[in-house]
């Protein structure tokens, strides 16, 4: 009750009928309350989906008000490479996001490319490190995974020195990724921005051969991240012929403008990316293609856009088939026989066993064979010094190997993973080697709670197409090798921007304060309170909210 | 999504009575906020004036002449007068009735009042039955639906009254239905009325949890379907012409029906009625629409 007291000196002063005096203020109606909403941001499901953890949500937010620089900054802060991933990226973001069931997920590796070429535009550079450090690092592999665990060493203020063997920093991304699918000029502008942190490059210095792991002595820590740069062979007779080719060779020569020969008539064996990449190579070399997998499209490892474009553009792929011999004529392959095949039992994969179909031969006539059926590590080198399994280097998830002070990471690893994974795991060995270096206790472990499809209340988004990314023109005539992709313009970033539903994360759409039946929700400067004296429970609020920013919890436990 | 362009200030205070999840809460405080501090609420019997709290306390801070049950039409008119003889044109006179108090007891004193156009906003916050009695049936409890008075086994099979169209056949100046789910449109039409001279009719689709055997959290989201479903369409008519808002998808009605218990009991055909029902209705409305009103209304 409240202590007002309202004192008439005579009749004149009383109002004609009852007039309530006070509010209802004294009835505290939070003790109604039987479960309790509280506010509780989640991780969005992309960020969950995202090997790198990229704060999807976060540099969507930025770029939705044209902070650019701010949002490609925050990328930096988990993968150097947003130019790069916005491209090859094979974007478990997308099957994570909540719009995909709405109207289609929202475009995020259009977004993340954007981003990433307005970087390279504005030439935007690294901040250097506040602190320096003197313990210095090795990092043996210039890819993916060693420029990651190079960068974030080297933005913590670590001297680092990549050792790569080839003549040019990038690995798979150099010499695997064909020039349509990824220029060159945007991997040099990233990998430039990751060494200007003043990073020691030596390349053409093959660690194993050119030194040895003994000759490093003088770093207090390793990391090798060398990939996998074997072909597997199919194992026929006849595999040393003229016209038998390994994929990631032909590959490395067409990266590296070496000239090579496959004419007209071209059979790329495997399912993976490094096949459509070959195909789609051979079929800009102006050869007719055809790719044997051994199980059904379903089963393929490769992007499904790769798929996709492959077949569009023109490559013929024959499912369950494989070779099975190869003929030649005085050293030169003339023809391929194959074998039709039939999908039985699920095998450890958990995809279908390709099994022969018994007396079904097929021949193609061809004029090259291209083996991409997979790639096998070659780090016999390092097994003096680190455990090998079936040749792939032994190491925990941020790195950690049998050697204190030697780590690994990527696909030799791994074995063949993604260019996402590489950046991924080169990260996590950085934070690891900076903790171990500074004595510390690593624990990178944080529990993040993800919005389930339940929390998000769709009613409140309209639907909006995903936009489509323009390709370039054609495989043939002058420009076939030119990017195919060709990226989305700043108001189409923009659109699509705005079909971000921002789960988890609360954008001040004001619904838990409008639809308190109860006005026990306060906002101030864009932040929302619940006054528990007042809050019945009704969890209108939590139900109302669109993107799962609130959580539940019983009274009285 | 933006912002709300919705007053900051509160008008409805905490504490008051209302049950979790109260529909009829809401609409106060979006009519309110809409209507501002020069107003009067007339109340007859009616959820609210147990909401509003017991005397001396007030969840508003506006005032509030609680009245007898079928007197919200009348009454209003009398603080109307009252006001204008005091030289007073600006404060606007809310009556503020559920549906028991203007469908079936109020009706003659608002007939009354719209006969006379007189110069009164009158909301009827919907719940569709008389709830704070022990949730009664009134004219204004759909078919189907079970209450206390009609129970299982017997439960409500008469249409519910269509009060638009006889406020409608009153001729006056304005007429629109809003939902506690839209509190944009909602806000925006008592804004619309509070500048308009004669009677306003304003039917608010207010769900109750309690009477609906529904989850207190899902009041928004019932009163976004019940518009969705076209069971409830949001709609003006101004002097006579219709106009109804066509701009929401449809959705089923059984997704809406599913959700609370009192319709727990209806059979595939009283549900495949109810959808004729909701078509025909809203095939009337776009007729009305579109003849550019059939009645003649009342230009002041």
């Amino acid at each position: 009750m409240s202590d007002q007291k309202k004192t008439f000196r005579d009749e004149k002063e009383m109002p004609l009928s009852a007039v309530s005096a006070t509010d209802m203020r004294w009835n505290k109606t939070g003790s109604w309350r039987n479960v309790k909403p509280y506010y509780d941001p989640k991780t969005s499901p992309c960020i969950a989906g995202c090997p790198a953890g990229e704060n999807i949500q976060g540099y969507i937010e930025l770029a939705k008000g044209e902070r650019y620089e701010e949002a490609v900054r925050l990328i930096w802060q988990n993968n150097p490479f947003p130019a790069v991933c916005g491209r090859v990226c094979y974007h478990p973001c997308m099957d994570n996001c909540m719009r995909k069931e709405f109207d289609g997920s929202v475009f995020i590796p259009a977004i993340e490319r954007f981003l990433g070429d307005y970087a390279i535009e504005q030439k935007l550079k690294e901040e250097l490190p506040k602190e320096r450090f003197d313990d210095k690092i090795a990092i043996v592999g210039g890819g993916p995974a060693g420029l990651s665990c190079a960068y974030f060493l080297a933005k913590r203020g670590y001297p680092v020195t990549i050792f790569e063997a080839k003549g040019n920093l990038g690995g798979v991304l150099r010499y695997g990724i064909p020039e349509y699918r990824l220029p060159k000029d945007v991997l040099d502008a990233e990998i430039e921005r990751i060494v200007d942190l003043g990073i020691d490059v030596k390349t053409n210095t093959f660690v194993g051969k050119d030194i040895t792991m003994e000759d490093l002595a003088e770093y207090s820590a390793y990391f090798i991240g060398v990939g996998l740069q074997r072909s597997r062979r199919l194992g026929l007779e006849n595999e040393e012929a003229n016209g038998v080719m390994a994929g990631l060779e032909f590959l490395e020569a067409m990266n590296s403008g070496k000239p090579v020969e496959i004419g007209k008539r071209v059979v790329v064996v495997g399912g993976g990316n490094t096949a459509m990449d070959v195909a789609r190579s051979a079929l800009r070399m102006g050869a007719e293609v055809t790719v044997l997998y051994r199980r059904t499209r379903a089963e393929m490892p490769a992007i499904e856009d790769e798929v996709e474009e492959a077949i569009e553009e023109g490559v013929t792929i024959r499912f369950l088939a494989t070779p099975v011999g190869i003929i030649t004529s005085n050293g030169n392959l003339k023809e391929i026989k194959c074998q039709e095949m039939q999908l039985g039992e699920p095998d450890e994969s958990g995809r279908r066993r390709p099994i022969p179909k018994e007396g079904a031969y097929f021949a193609l006539k061809t004029d090259s064979l291209l083996v991409a059926a997979g790639e096998m590590p070659d780090a016999e080198c390092f097994q003096s010094v680190v455990s090998l399994n079936y040749g792939l280097i032994v190491a925990d998830e941020y790195g950690r190997t049998s050697h204190e002070k030697v780590f690994a990471g990527g696909d030799i690893v791994s074995g063949a993973a993604t260019v996402v994974n590489a950046v991924a795991r080169g990260r996590g060995a950085a934070e690891l080697i900076a903790t171990e270096i500074q004595g510390g206790i690593f624990n990178p472990k944080t529990e993040k709670k993800v919005v389930a499809i339940a929390d998000v209340n769709t009613a409140y988004f309209l639907h909006k197409r995903r936009a489509t990314m323009p390709r370039s023109e054609g495989t043939h005539g002058n420009n076939r090798f030119a990017e195919v992709n060709l990226g989305l313009t700043c108001e189409e970033v923009q659109e699509e921007l705005k079909r971000c539903y921002s789960c988890g994360v609360c954008d001040g759409c004001d619904n838990c304060w409008v639809f308190c039946p109860d006005v026990a929700i306060q906002r101030e400067e864009g932040v929302y309170t619940i006054d528990y004296d007042f809050c019945k429970g009704c969890l209108i609020c939590v139900q109302e909210c669109p993107r799962g920013c609130l959580s539940v919890e019983s009274e009285g436990k | 999504m933006g912002k709300y362009p919705i007053a900051e200030d509160e008008l409805m205070t905490p504490g008051h009575l209302a049950c979790q999840g109260c529909g009829a809460t809401q609409a106060m405080r979006y009519a309110l906020k809409a209507l501002g501090q020069k107003t009067i609420v007339v109340m007859p019997a009616c959820c609210w004036s147990v909401i509003d709290g017991p005397f001396p306390h007030t969840s508003l801070k506006v005032p509030i002449f609680h009245t007898a049950f079928e007197t919200a039409g009348s009454v209003a008119s009398g603080v109307k007068a009252g006001l204008e003889m005091r030289g007073d044109s600006e404060t606007t006179v809310l009556a503020w009735a559920g549906d028991g108090g203007t469908f079936d007891i109020g009706l003659q004193a608002l007939s009354g009042a719209a006969e006379r156009n007189e110069d009164i906003v009158y909301c009827c916050y919907d719940n569709e039955a008389y709830m704070n009695t022990g949730i009664q049936r009134s004219s204004a409890t759909p078919p189907g639906a079970w209450t206390t008075t009609t129970p299982r086994g017997d439960r409500k099979r008469r249409p519910k009254k269509k009060i638009i169209e006889i406020l409608a056949a009153h001729g006056i100046p304005y007429i629109a239905t809003a939902s506690v789910a839209y509190p944009n449109d909602l806000i925006a039409k008592f804004q619309k009325a509070k500048g308009i001279r004669g009677t306003k009719f304003i039917h608010v689709f207010a769900p109750c949890p309690t009477g609906w055997k529904s989850a207190p959290e899902l009041t928004v989201k019932l009163a976004r379907l019940a518009v969705e479903s076209r069971l409830f369409p949001l709609l003006e008519v101004e002097n006579g012409h219709y106009k109804l808002n066509k701009d929401i998808p449809q959705k089923p009605v059984r997704e809406y029906l599913s959700l609370q218990g009192r319709f727990s009991d209806m059979t595939e055909e009283e549900i495949q009625r109810l959808e004729r029902d909701i078509d025909e209705f809203w095939q009337s409305l776009l007729i009305k629409e579109n003849s550019g009103g059939l009645l003649p209304g009342i230009t002041s």
